[in-house]
């Protein structure tokens, strides 16, 4: 009796595991992300360089493809990436996936450039036989990239960016609407996103809030990146200075006088109380000498 | 009487040669200190902290120029930086890439490790949970302030260093370090025989010295290049937040995020490992709450050990 019910138990949380990783697997991907390819044909040099990030970035959950040397412990279980499952999706959905990520699986939004994307992907094709290559994507026009203008205004009392978008339409450079236009302030080990990603409207422009507190140079000064990406005209990157930061100047941390900073810079008290002490023992040692002199003369005077 | 008086006059003429030769002598002596004393400091200050060392039978010979712009620059750190480091407990998974990736640069033993992920429980009915454990980089740090050799130092960018050609090995450090975050070479380091010749990096602590301290340096190296140190791009969960206070960003070593530091610590409840002391650490911890992979069974069973033992 007991067994039977303990075999239901076991069946039961078995089935309801299944429910949970098939849920798991249900990453739905828009349809024109999927539809992507990649405007780079997947030779030896590009799969050899996907090796390599993959082995940097991806292999410590998914293991080397094929080798089934995954992370089984983990929720959801990272697939081996040689798997029929991720083999038959479209180039479009794993760059996708990778790009954007989901619960444990980190976003490489920031840390790998589209190109290389597309080498991880060119990578993982390696491992199915049937994978043949769809047409690759055009790359944009550079002539068309080329007109593209990027006309930023900073509002420093009230802390916004307005930026135009500018490009050659037909017979005139006009305001181009429809471009994603996102805002960084560069950092010592990246860039910090600001406000969210804004599309332009009809009259190219697009605003930013900028935060009243960011910390900038001595005088306030901060290095600002637009970055532009349409549809039609490609990607571009733009910097700036702008006084938008707070002034900040902070003292090295080795500015104060303390018990574990270098001789000069110990604490007054112990500088004071050794002098002290020192100076003490001295003003007696001499003052013996001086005494024992007197006595010495004294000893000698006769009329005493 | 006049004997008495040319004897008296006798007495007073020998009574200050005497004291002549006293004084001049003691004087000459003196100034002889004083002027050696200078000559030294002077020395020291034009190229400090110098040794050529005679190893078994070949002559190590030692650019000192370069050596010494090295330890210089690695005395100074990098005007107008705050390093901060943000640990997130929610996301290690006892991966241990770190702890590798740590060994790996700084030439350790399999047992020796800068950085070290523990399996943490603080009474019986709580949850069990790893947890990173590096240098903290105090602002006050107590194994600076007992050093008696000035062999390890903080630096203006906050960073505690050790420069291992100084040290003397007296593990004074060791003791006043609340945080366990130091080791001793106790026998040759691993990579003794082929490290022999490379021209000592404070910021790199190599080649490693038996007899000396080992600790985590912050990958002080990587820094002034711009790259985050080598546990935070090593590790696979994005544990790791890295960044310069001054900036208030910090980084992700996984995903290369940069966020607000004010804004991470705010909405996570950040806290700092025995703050009581009044070390000033310089590593913050975000907790435990919401993690994906539970802690093993075989982990949980050895964190309630230690609960059972302190408790007893």
């Amino acid at each position: 009796m007991r067994i039977i019910e303990r075999k239901r138990v076991i069946l039961f949380s078995t089935l309801l595991l299944f429910a949970i990783a098939g849920r798991a697997e249900e990453w739905q991907v828009p349809a024109d992300k999927e539809k992507r390819t990649s405007p780079y044909l997947f030779d030896e040099q590009m799969r050899k360089k996907g090796e390599d990030i993959f082995k940097r970035s991806c292999a410590s959950c998914h293991g080397m493809p094929g080798q089934g040397n995954n992370i089984r412990s983990l929720v959801p279980i990272p697939p081996d990436l040689a798997e029929k499952k991720v083999q038959q999706q479209s180039d479009g959905a794993i760059f996708y996936k990778i790009t954007v990520g989901r619960g444990a699986m980190p976003s490489f939004k920031n840390s790998l450039t589209e190109q290389e994307r597309w080498q991880v992907v060119a990578f993982l094709r390696s491992f199915n036989k049937d994978y043949v290559q769809p047409p690759l994507a055009r790359l944009v026009d550079s002539a068309k990239l080329r007109s593209v203008k990027v006309i930023p205004t900073f509002d420093t009392v009230q802390h916004k960016v307005v930026v135009l978008i500018k490009a050659f339409q037909k017979t005139d450079t006009l305001p181009l609407s429809e471009a994603e236009v996102s805002l960084f302030v560069q950092r010592y080990f990246g860039n910090l996103p600001i406000d969210s990603v804004r599309t332009t409207s009809q009259n190219g422009l697009v605003t930013f809030n900028f935060p009243t507190n960011l910390p900038g140079d001595s005088v306030g000064n901060v290095q600002l990146i637009v970055k532009v990406n349409h549809e039609m005209f490609g990607e571009l990157e733009k910097t700036y200075t702008a006084k938008l930061g707070v002034p900040t100047i902070k003292p090295p941390l080795t500015e104060k006088n303390a018990m574990w900073n270098v001789g000069k810079k110990a604490p007054r008290w112990l500088i004071i109380s050794y002098l002290l002490v020192v100076g003490t023992i001295w003003f007696f040692l001499i003052r013996i000498i001086l005494s024992i002199r007197k006595i010495k003369q004294t000893g000698k005077n006769p009329k005493l | 009487m006049g004997n008495i008086r040319t004897g008296l006059k006798n007495a007073s003429r020998r009574k200050f040669l005497q004291q002549l030769a006293l004084w001049g002598g003691g004087s000459v002596l003196a100034g002889g200190a004083i002027a050696s004393a200078l000559h030294y400091e002077h020395k020291k200050k034009g190229v400090p902290h110098i040794k050529e060392i005679a190893e078994h039978t070949h002559q190590l010979k030692v650019n000192k120029e370069a050596l010494s712009e090295l330890q210089r620059r690695g005395r100074e750190g990098i005007p107008g930086k705050r390093w901060i480091w943000v640990i997130d407990l929610a996301k290690c998974k006892n991966a241990q890439r770190c702890m590798s990736a740590c060994q790996q640069a700084h030439h350790l033993r399999p047992e020796q490790s800068h950085m070290n992920v523990l399996v943490m429980q603080a009474s019986e009915h709580t949850p069990a949970y790893y947890m990173p454990k590096p240098c903290q980089h105090c602002d006050n740090p107590p194994c600076v302030s007992v050093c008696p050799v000035d062999a390890t130092f903080k630096r203006q960018d906050g960073v505690v260093l050790i420069d291992n050609q100084r040290c003397i090995g007296c593990r004074f450090c060791i003791a006043a370090c609340p945080y366990n975050a130091r080791m001793f070479n106790w026998i040759e380091p691993l990579y003794a025989k082929e490290d022999a010749n490379m021209e000592y990096n404070v910021e790199l602590n190599l080649p490693q010295r038996k007899g000396t301290i080992t600790k985590c340096l912050m990958s002080a190296d990587r820094l002034r290049e711009g790259k985050l140190p080598y546990c935070v791009s090593a590790c696979p969960n994005g544990v790791y937040w890295f960044g310069d206070e001054n900036e208030d960003v910090v980084t992700n070593g996984t995903t290369h995020e940069t966020m607000r530091l004010s804004e991470l610590l705010e909405k996570n409840g950040a806290y700092q490992l025995m703050p009581e002391l009044g070390t000033k650490p310089r590593v913050y911890y975000l907790p435990p709450k919401g993690r994906s992979v539970p802690v093993k069974e075989e982990d949980k069973e050895k964190a309630i050990e230690y609960v059972h033992h302190f408790e007893s």
